[in-house]
């Protein structure tokens, strides 16, 4: 392997109203070399590699190609430069064939105007032997597999003469099989001479495939290390921090009958594909039971699932008493669920509706909101007063716009709204996501306290400091399997370990 | 070349299918001039062949064509029954066959302009409910500039750069200004009415174009003229309507045989992947939309200098809406937009020479167009998928 | 079921990118006119009629070089405005009676020009609201329902039928029922295209544009030589029936013989004290400014998306039904093909809508506006000798569509203002 870098980055810092997402950092890339850049979702990858592909302009910092400063204000400049991007999202046009996919903007041509498909077809033919890249250049992208499409994207990078390349988070959307296709992909590139930038949050496969990794954390470089001799353990201790913990006060569970109950639940999603497989758990009352896992394994199917906001394929979703399979939300909210979703600006909340009317999303078809039809707003907003006031919201009142308060009190209206409707069991999904600390503590002291008053609570959360501290039951669900349940004095290298899969079957 | 051709006619079910939509057309064709077969039943039986091929493709998995050939089968019979209980006299005034067919390309020609145009810009992303104001525009500076420059061609030039003038205003609503598209091309519907009618009553103060305009000729063909059929049609056509056939080739060869093609439609697709590889958005959508003024305008000047010979306010009285929906009922290929533009022309053409039978009823084709493009959007007879990005505008990073 | 993607065209691409941090603009049109209205207030639609009326002038300077004011004035003065200039010691007949009490105003309004035109100002602003209260209800819901025109065609449509057949009803039973016809026709005619918004999510931009051509084509068919509803007696006029006199509305102020103003007048202003309320005192308001604002969240609230979708597209045809219902039984009376294929009345109310915010206040306003503009360059009205009247309504249309692009760009008009950053704050919660 050469020692010289063919691409540094210096000091890059780049800041988004209200966060820094890249705080100074450096990093730097060797010939033939794949460096992993390692961290939390959130931890600024993503921003630094748009930074590098043009995409965002650093506020400070600069970079290097070749030992050359590089000016990169556009992805054009990039693509100049060498530096091809595969993002997390496929940059591809569903309805064009792979071979249009991959000349776009750089077409051969006959006859100086037209396109020449057959010439386009063959180049593409070409790289895709060259590297083994295995594509039919005739087959319109929606009809290949997401495996497939992602050889198309690095195909495009090839295609532009890219020597450096980025992979956003690559094996996010494969199946196992398809990500070791990709790593084999990726071991030939680097022997011809490609240089890689592999980004992951994925402890065991950044072992695998990296000569060196780098570590971010909450848009700082903490340190880079050769992988050779790294351990997951040691990593996810760098990739986490060793802050202390936000450790809840809580007694012990006193858990009672079962509230939530799910019986081999399988759910597929919007394109068909199972997302959750055979999935049973109950939640008793008293208890929290969190379920740990890698984004994307199917926690957003199954919580949908049990809200009533998606069709199941089979099982049972049993709330309290009531059979609540397929209700709809209507009768899963009646049956006694409460739910604050994933996303509160997107699903959460109406932004451009008064909190007071926020409060009501769920009620306001039922006395005392309204009568036959007749809204009260001052009903309304006499009771999001008290929940204001109950819930310690900041920065409004009752007929302030829900789009105006932060994000953590946004959350604490949510909450109160879930809450204030007395639930047997309450979905918290994400929870404290983008929240602050002081909003994050609010939370978890409200769930602990409503544990303790006797409601099931079901916590999903990417955060596994989220669900060590919080939980009475962890659940470990990889690729819509329930494959382990832990108590909570497990460390996290052991649920680490379970949710990509390493621990499948071994669990008690 | 011919091996090449016949490889890409259709296959198996969708043979069927478009052997179905034939049987039916057949259907009620055997029932008119100059056959003019007087008894229903054979109207009835070829038809009743056509619904069952059309049955036969449906079976096999092709939806949109073999529900066509069902509709158009069941439409021959009631069509071809009504025909043999009708007087053959009536039958002979209406069912000219050449000059229905000359009627229908004089009357698609501004459609298929005006769908050219939309197609491009809806290709690349912005919906363009303006053209009906832009083609308006056309006809309006058209005449103006035919008039006062005393050429048709200058007057075509007026037309392009009115029309392009409209469309730069929506362009740059649209997509610098990101304002939403469709209240922008309505805006833009309002405004061209407006214009064009100040500037003609202050220009031509109420009393109307002047009769001597010079206005676009006709193409003589002179050796057609003595041919069966073709003669009367093709012989002498207004050059206008040859270039809206021009036009659709050249859509169909840029759109999807050029590079520039590629980058519209990608653009139209997923803004983002164009931007990544290098493709400015904007450009691209405003090089769209003024194209497509450009070409409304000129399907305008075709109605008041090559068609009628004056102006009049809001002439194309929703021909801009038509040519929509043509490119909607057209799947958003320029093909299918021109076989739309042709299908709603005949109606329009059929509207025209109808009144023999009826004075009223015969106005009901002129509602066909709108009629078909809903149960196209219905979804009824197969979806109509429309660009991804259409109508959302794109910021760039 | 779950609810159609409320933006334009059908759902987004499955391969969408990331949102990047500043992107506020996935917000659908409706919550965005909602963010401009509160972020401008009355200032915006202020700033842009002031707009489009001054290139308005500079038109008029431009072709005429007559001086644009006193143009805008014989405008004003032909809408009747000046009647509210006219104080004096007057008595007013109160409607209904013969008792007369003590008014500010002119009424001896059988001499008085102003209170003729001023009459005619309101007769048009009645449909005016009504088509604006059409377009202003379906954009609460995030639809663009510009099937306004369609809408009160068949209002018309069936008002004309209702009203000039049935002799046996009583006079009021009957003045209900040729209403209410026409209510329930430009509910269906609008329910079409909301029905397809909701199970197929076909865009209701389309089929509304689609409707109301159909529409027209149909109204020249019923009422066309020939057709089934043309003139019984006049068979040479593409004309309908006139409608029974029983069933004309009452003109309580004014010369019935010289098109005074109907009560259709309080019935308008009804509609906009029910949309008010119906928007924010009940619950289907609320349903349908939830699905307006964010479908998602209206949603997972409980709320049925399509059933609003629909919902929402027939009110807002009732609202332009009755319109065209009301037209009929105030002052047309009858309907000639000319009318179908003329009238702009429902085009004329997206830009009343879009002017007036969508508010009930609004849209009683951006109504007068137009109204007034309407009636002020009107043959009958305008003073010739100022400017001419046909060259002024051209001027109305151009000013109209001026409005109509100021009020689409927000981001012109606000970003003038510097009125965004409220959205910018809004957005800082997800970094990327």
């Amino acid at each position: 392997m050469d020692e010289r870098p063919v691409l540094e980055l210096r000091g890059i810092t780049k800041r988004f109203p209200g966060i820094v997402a890249n705080d100074n950092v450096d990093f730097d890339l060797r010939k033939g070399e794949v460096h992993a850049l390692l961290g939390e979702n959130g931890a600024g990858k993503s921003t630094l590699m748009n930074v590098l592909y043009g995409l965002y302009r650093p506020d400070e910092g600069e970079i290097l190609i070749n030992g050359k400063p590089a000016e990169l204000g556009s992805p054009r400049a990039a693509i100049e430069g060498g530096v091809g991007m595969v993002h997390q999202h496929f940059m591809l046009i569903p309805v064009m064939t792979v071979a249009e996919n991959i000349v776009l903007a750089t077409e051969p041509v006959h006859n100086g105007v037209l396109l020449d498909y057959a010439a386009a077809e063959r180049r593409v033919q070409d790289i895709s032997n060259r590297f083994g890249l295995a594509v039919d250049p005739r087959a319109t992208v929606r009809d290949i597999t997401v495996g497939q499409q992602q050889r198309v994207e690095i195909l495009k990078a090839l295609y532009r003469g890219a020597d450096i390349l980025v992979l956003d988070e690559p094996t996010a959307v494969l199946t196992p099989q398809e990500a070791q296709e990709l790593f084999a992909i990726v071991r030939s590139l680097t022997e011809q001479g490609k240089s890689i930038i592999f980004i992951s949050h994925k402890l065991n496969e950044v072992t695998e495939i990296a000569d060196r990794i780098t570590v971010l954390r909450r848009g700082k470089k903490i340190e880079t290390l050769p992988a050779a001799g790294a351990t997951e353990e040691g990593l996810a201790r760098l990739m986490v921090g060793r802050e202390v913990l936000l450790r809840v006060e809580k007694g012990p569970a006193e858990p009672a009958a079962p509230l939530l109950r799910v019986e081999g639940l399988t759910v597929e999603d919007d394109r068909g594909l199972v997302k959750v497989r055979d999935v049973s758990f109950e939640v008793r009352g008293g208890e929290i039971v969190g379920i740990a896992g890698v984004d994307g394994n199917g926690q957003t199917e199954l919580i949908d699932a049990i809200a009533g906001l998606r069709k199941v394929k089979a099982g049972r979703v049993v709330i309290g008493d009531e059979d609540a399979t397929d209700k709809g939300v209507r009768d899963s909210l009646d049956a006694g669920l409460g739910h604050i979703p994933e996303d509160r600006q997107r699903r959460g909340l109406v932004l451009d509706f008064s909190l007071a009317e926020n409060i009501a999303l769920h009620d306001y078809d039922h006395q005392p909101a309204s009568h036959f039809g007749w809204l009260y707003p001052k009903r309304l907003a006499e009771k999001a007063r008290t929940l204001l006031q109950e819930f310690d919201v900041r920065g409004g009142g009752p007929q302030t716009l829900a789009g105006g308060l932060s994000g953590g009190n946004q959350q604490k209206v949510v909450l109160a709204r879930e809450i204030d409707r007395n639930p047997k069991v309450l979905i918290a999904a994400q929870p404290t996501r983008g929240l602050d600390v002081g909003a994050i503590e609010f939370v978890h002291r409200r769930l602990v306290g409503e544990r303790d008053e006797g409601r099931a609570i079901l916590l999903v959360s990417l955060e596994l400091e989220e669900i060590l501290s919080l939980s009475d039951r962890i659940l470990v669900i990889f690729e819509g399997e329930i494959v382990g349940e832990f108590a909570p004095g497990v460390t996290e290298e052991e649920l680490g370990v379970a949710m990509i899969g390493g621990g499948k079957k071994a669990a008690a | 070349m011919i091996e090449r051709l016949l490889a890409k006619l259709p296959r198996g079910a969708r043979a069927i299918a478009w052997v179905g939509i034939l049987v039916g057309v057949l259907a009620f064709w055997v029932a008119l001039p100059p056959l003019a077969i007087r008894h229903p039943i054979l109207p009835i039986l070829i038809g009743v062949v056509g619904i069952g091929l059309g049955i036969g493709a449906l079976s096999r998995g092709v939806r949109r064509l073999a529900w066509g050939a069902v509709v158009i089968g069941v439409l021959g019979i009631a069509l071809g029954y009504l025909a043999t209980r009708s007087s053959v006299g009536h039958l002979d005034q209406v069912v000219v066959w050449s000059a229905l067919t000359a009627a229908m390309l004089r009357y698609a020609t501004p459609l298929a302009f005006a769908a050219m145009g939309g197609l491009f810009s809806e290709r690349s992303g912005v919906v363009n409910i303006g053209l009906e104001g832009m083609m308006l525009s056309g006809a309006f500076f058209g005449i103006l500039g035919a008039d006062k420059l005393n050429h048709w061609a200058l007057g075509l030039l007026c037309a392009a750069l009115a029309g392009a003038g409209f469309a730069l205003i929506h362009a740059f609503f649209a997509i610098h200004l990101r304002a939403d598209q469709i209240v922008g091309g309505f805006a833009i519907n309002f405004l061209a009415m407006g214009i064009t009618g100040y500037l003609f009553i202050d220009i031509y103060s109420g009393e109307g174009t002047p009769p001597d305009v010079s206005d676009i000729p006709d193409v003589h063909l002179g050796f057609l003229k003595d041919w069966y059929f073709v003669g009367p049609i093709f012989g002498q056509l207004n050059l206008m309507i040859w270039l809206a056939a021009l036009t659709i080739v050249a859509t169909w060869v840029v759109m999807f045989k050029t590079p520039i093609g590629l980058r519209i439609r990608a653009v139209g697709e997923h803004p983002r992947a164009a931007d990544t590889v290098g493709i400015s958005v904007y450009k691209i959508r405003y090089a769209a939309v003024v194209l497509s003024g450009v070409l409304a305008a000129l399907g305008g000047a075709y109605l008041s200098i090559g068609f009628v010979n004056s102006f009049n306010q809001n002439m194309t009285a929703g021909r801009g809406y038509i040519a929509l929906a043509a490119v909607i009922f057209g799947n958003w290929r320029p093909w299918g937009a021109a076989a739309a533009a042709l299908l709603f022309g005949f109606s329009s053409a059929l509207a025209q020479r109808l009144p023999a039978y009826s004075e009223s009823a015969a106005v009901l084709f002129q509602a066909l167009p709108y009629v078909l493009t809903l149960i196209a959007v219905a979804g009824v007879i197969g979806r109509s998928i429309p660009p991804a990005a259409v109508g959302r505008p794109y910021k760039k990073q | 079921m779950s609810g159609p993607d409320p933006s334009p065209f059908g759902p987004p691409p499955d391969l969408g990118p990331p949102k990047p941090p500043e992107s506020g603009d996935s917000a659908s049109f409706a919550s965005r006119l909602a963010l401009a209205q509160r972020a401008g207030g009355a200032v915006v639609p202020l700033l842009t009629t002031i707009l489009a009326f001054l290139i308005g002038g500079l038109v008029v300077l431009a072709t005429t070089g007559k001086n644009p004011l006193t143009t805008y004035k014989a405008i004003f003065e032909g809408a009747g405005f000046n009647w509210f200039f006219e104080v004096g010691s007057y008595q007013l007949r109160v409607p209904f009676t013969d008792s007369h009490i003590w008014f500010p105003w002119n009424t001896n309004d059988f001499e008085s020009l102003a209170a003729l035109n001023l009459q005619q100002t309101l007769i048009f602003w009645v449909p005016l609201v009504f088509t604006g209260l059409a377009v202003a209800f379906a954009f609460r819901c995030g639809l663009f329902n510009i099937g306004g025109q369609g809408q009160y065609l068949v209002g018309s449509i069936m008002a004309v039928w209702v009203g000039s057949s049935l002799p046996q009803l009583p006079g009021l039973i009957h003045i209900v029922a040729a209403i209410v016809a026409g209510a329930l026709a430009g509910a269906a005619w609008a329910g079409i295209a909301g029905l397809l918004k909701a199970l197929v999510g076909a865009h209701e931009v389309i089929s509304t544009i689609m409707l109301n051509w159909v529409a027209i084509w149909v109204g020249v068919f019923l009422f066309g030589l020939g057709g089934p509803l043309q003139n019984d007696t006049q068979e040479f006029v593409p004309v309908s029936n006139d409608i029974l006199d029983e069933s004309k509305l009452k003109v309580f102020w004014g010369d019935p013989l010289l098109q005074g103003l109907h009560v259709g007048f309080f019935v308008a202003i009804a509609a906009l004290v029910v949309y008010w309320i119906t928007l924010n005192r009940t619950t289907l308001g609320y349903e349908v400014r939830a699905v307006g604002y964010n479908p998602e969240a209206a949603r997972y609230g409980g709320i049925s998306v399509a059933k609003n979708y629909f919902l929402a597209m027939a009110i807002s045809g009732t609202f332009a039904g009755l319109a065209g219902a009301i037209d009929i039984v105030g002052w047309q009376f009858r309907i000639n093909t000319n009318d179908v294929l003329l009238s702009s009345i429902g085009f004329t109310g997206i830009a009343v809508a879009l002017l007036g915010r969508n508010t009930a206040f609004g849209v009683a306003l951006s109504g007068l506006l137009f109204a007034a503009l309407i009636t002020g360059t009107s043959t009958r009205n305008l003073d010739p000798e100022i400017f001419k009247p046909e060259l002024a309504s051209n001027l109305t249309l151009l000013i109209q569509g001026l409005v109509v692009l100021f009020v689409g760009a927000d981001v012109l008009i606000l970003s003038l203002l510097g009125l965004r950053k409220r959205r910018r704050r809004r957005a800082v919660e997800t970094p990327a």
